[in-house]
């Protein structure tokens, strides 16, 4: 009995099993109807979506045929290629022109003009410019410099100003050089007519000078600019600091044309001269700083000049041989920001002259004597003299600076002989090319010259056109 | 007596010669950068193989860079002389290059780096004369204010340090490379940040920013200088005062090489923003490299257009 309840129920279990699986498949079979049936509504809808597309495409495609097929747009751009064919092979055409003027140098032109007035005539004072209202053409300074070949730069300085004494036009070489560019260890020569290196401002032109005249005591000792003929070496120092070594010889040193406005004797070195400088800088602060410099001036054969000084007691001196030592310095102040603005200078430099004469106390040697000629009581002798400028100079805008200038001096014949001078001064840049400069000097002479004490205003008018460099001499 | 003599001469030239004797390049490659800005370029593509030393500190004007003879040795013993060229370092690098007596680094030379190669330039005077004040016969020389352009003075220093030192070429492309990646992200951010800036109108003292205005759309109306170089004239003043309030012009910028009065007084009576901007980095404090300084740039005048 048991048996067979048994066996009932485990029929009953299967045939329920059995129920389950069946329902199982019948799902599954379902589910996989309705995938089947929704990737045919995607297959057609993409299908559907690739025609669409595929159909836009073509109009678009048509359209933009049709739009390229129209005339007017062709015909446009056709035009304007050829118009800038044209003008490219215009400039083409000009740039395979041969200009004559290729090879030519930069060509600058600096005018001077110095209106003045003076109390004295140049009979009382020294100088060479009347007393009274005065306009000087001081110069018209014509530059001009371009490379000679991958060795060497060649520039010149034409002058042309109007003659002290008879005020007719006179044109001089100032300077004209020849500048190596490649000469190895550090090595620059400069060989011709040139600016020698000695001192400050010795060098610099005229209208770069800091105030309207060179100081009295350059005039002086070199005769103004330091010109010479010759050839000047010139070594910077390979060092991590600055510092630049210059000699030079030459065939005379000092300017040809020295400045008559100042009262000086205008005594440049005739015949060979040697002459060196020894230069540094410091950084002192981003702002501040400061460039020194040593020089040196030996003229063996003064006698060259030919010249017997005629003494107020009637002996004579002739002089035999010049040394002159220098030592300079500027102390500056050039804010990095803001130095086109704002800036202060303060240079000064110090001259000692030992000139060498042959003295005639009987003064036998005077070339207005009937016979002059040597009797015996010659001897030789050296006069020492002093003689200084300083300067300091303030700007405040891009526009206007002013400052001072001290200048004092001995005669080198008569250290006796004293001048001094101050010289306050305004300048006015209408541009960088373009500027006034008010000055007034006050000349002090000594009773034993002979001149007298006088005063001065000045107005210079300085202009530059064409090529203008910066160059490193003048900065 | 004499003979010593000779032996002393001799000496002393042979010794002169070694002293002055440089060799192409020491351990690393030496370089003067006129500009903080190309610097900063030189040092990112040069990486360790450079020692980079700049002219300019980044407050100076960029035509205005004393000429320090501290400079010379330096150049001296330079291998390369990197440049913005276009006429910008007029006013000192010439006779800076004389007193050098370099000669790989002179014009011509391939240690003379002009990054103004290959760029395009803007506002090219159609005259040069100076009644239009201090142009520059080659165009507008301020191309590194659009930082697109500095990517071409990158890849002139790179082609430049390549020619110098060969051997380093893939440090220096690597180096290239990444700090053009890092550019490029940095160009497409300002880009973005500059959205606010597209046809603002703008002046400022000196015409600095003709292509940073071309780059990122903004208007650039005019200078504060009458031309370049040339200070203005009280009418010149009144006149764009005038100009700035009839055309609600928003933005004054001042470079801070500049004096502040009159952009100032400008900025006060037209009712405009006044905005200091450097023009090269370093120029104001926080922008030691090219990207900060444009990064400066771009927010200090997205911030005074939000004003």
């Amino acid at each position: 009995m048991k048996i067979i309840g048994l066996s009932s129920a485990l029929c009953l279990s299967a045939m329920i099993a059995q129920a389950q699986e069946t329902n199982e498949v019948e799902q599954l079979k379902q589910q996989l109807r309705q995938m089947q049936d929704n990737f045919e509504k995607i297959e057609n809808e993409q299908h559907r979506q690739i025609e669409s597309l595929t159909k836009k495409l073509d109009e678009l495609t048509n359209q933009r045929q049709v739009m390229a097929a129209s005339a007017p747009p062709a015909t446009v751009t056709t035009n304007q290629f050829n118009e800038l064919s044209e003008k490219v092979e215009g400039i083409s055409d000009a740039q395979k022109k041969t200009l004559m003027s290729e090879f030519n140098p930069s060509i600058g032109l600096v005018g001077e003009t110095v209106f003045g007035y003076r109390s004295k005539g140049s009979d009382e004072t020294g100088g060479d410019r009347p007393g009274g209202f005065d306009v000087w053409q001081r110069s018209i300074e014509l530059n001009v410099a371009a490379s000679v070949d991958p060795f060497a730069k060649g520039y010149a300085v034409i002058n042309g100003s109007a003659d002290s004494a008879t005020g007719e036009a006179t044109l001089g070489v100032e300077e004209a050089a020849l500048q190596t560019t490649s000469l190895p260890g550090n090595l620059e020569l400069k060989v011709g007519r040139f600016f020698g290196e000695f001192g400050r401002l010795a060098y610099i032109h005229d209208h770069e000078l800091p105030f309207v005249n060179r100081p009295l005591a350059l005039d002086e000792y070199i005769g103004g600019e330091s010109q010479s003929d010759g050839a000047q070496l010139n070594w910077l120092v390979p060092i991590p600091h600055y510092v630049s070594v210059t000699t030079g010889v030459g065939d005379h040193f000092g300017a040809d044309s020295p400045n008559p406005d100042n009262p000086g004797t205008y005594r440049p070195a005739d015949g060979l001269s040697f002459w060196g400088r020894l230069s540094s800088y410091w950084d002192l602060t981003p702002d501040w700083q400061l460039e020194a410099g040593i020089s040196g001036l030996w003229n063996p054969r003064e006698e060259d000049r030919g010249g017997v000084l005629v003494q107020p007691d009637s002996s004579t001196l002739t002089e035999k041989e010049r040394r002159l030592a220098g030592v300079d310095f500027k102390f500056s102040y050039v804010p990095l920001r803001d130095n086109q603005f704002r800036s202060f200078a303060w240079g000064t430099e110090i001259l000692c002259s030992d000139n060498r004469y042959l003295v005639d106390p009987d003064g036998n040697l005077n070339p207005a004597n009937p016979a002059p000629g040597l009797d015996g009581d010659e001897f030789t002798g050296s006069v020492g003299s002093l003689g200084l400028y300083s300067y300091v100079n303030y700007k405040w805008s891009r526009q206007w600076s002013a400052g001072f200038l001290f200048d004092w001096l001995q005669n080198a014949q008569n250290h006796s002989d004293e001048t001094s001078a101050y010289s306050p001064f305004i300048t006015f840049a209408l541009s960088h090319w373009n500027q006034l400069r008010l000055e007034y000097t006050h000349t002090n002479h000594n009773a034993m010259s002979g001149l007298k004490s006088d005063d001065a205003i000045y107005l210079q008018w300085a202009w530059i056109i064409g090529a203008h460099s910066h160059g490193w001499q003048q900065r | 007596m004499k003979l010593k003599l000779i032996h002393l001469l001799t000496l002393a030239a042979i010794g002169a010669i070694t002293l002055t004797a440089q060799p192409l390049h020491a351990a690393k490659i030496r370089v003067v950068a006129t500009l903080t800005d190309l610097a900063d370029l030189t040092r990112q593509v040069g990486g360790d193989h450079v020692d980079v030393f700049s002219l300019a500190t980044g407050i100076e004007d960029t035509h205005g860079v004393p000429m320090k003879p501290s400079f010379v040795p330096r150049m001296n013993r330079a291998d390369l002389v990197v440049l913005a060229g276009f006429d910008c370092e007029h006013a000192f690098l010439p006779a800076l290059l004389e007193a050098s007596k370099n000669p790989r680094i002179q014009i011509g030379k391939p240690g003379y780096v002009d990054c103004s190669q290959g760029i395009v330039p803007m506002e090219v005077p159609k005259s040069t004369d100076h009644s239009e004040g201090d142009v520059h016969p080659y165009g507008n020389p301020h191309y590194m204010l659009d930082p697109v352009l500095a990517k071409t003075a990158a890849q002139n220093i790179y082609n430049a340090l390549v020619a110098t030192a060969p051997e380093y070429e893939a440090d220096f492309t690597r180096n290239r490379d990444a700090y053009l990646a890092r550019l490029d992200a940095k160009i497409a951010e300002w880009q973005q940040l500059a959205a606010p800036l597209k046809g603002v109108k703008f002046v400022s003292y000196h015409e600095h920013w003709c292509y940073f205005a071309a780059r990122f759309g903004m208007d650039y109306v005019g200078t504060i200088e009458l031309k370049p170089g040339i200070d203005p004239t009280p009418r010149h003043v009144e006149d764009l005062i005038n100009e700035i309030k009839a055309d609600h012009i928003p933005i004054v910028v001042r470079e801070p090489q500049f004096p502040e009065k009159v952009p100032a007084l400008i900025a006060q009576q037209s009712g405009a923003t006044l905005v200091k901007l450097p023009i090269m980095p370093g120029g104001v404090p926080g922008t030691d490299t090219y990207i900060a300084e444009m990064d400066y740039i771009v927010h200090s005048l997205v911030d005074a257009v939000k004003k």
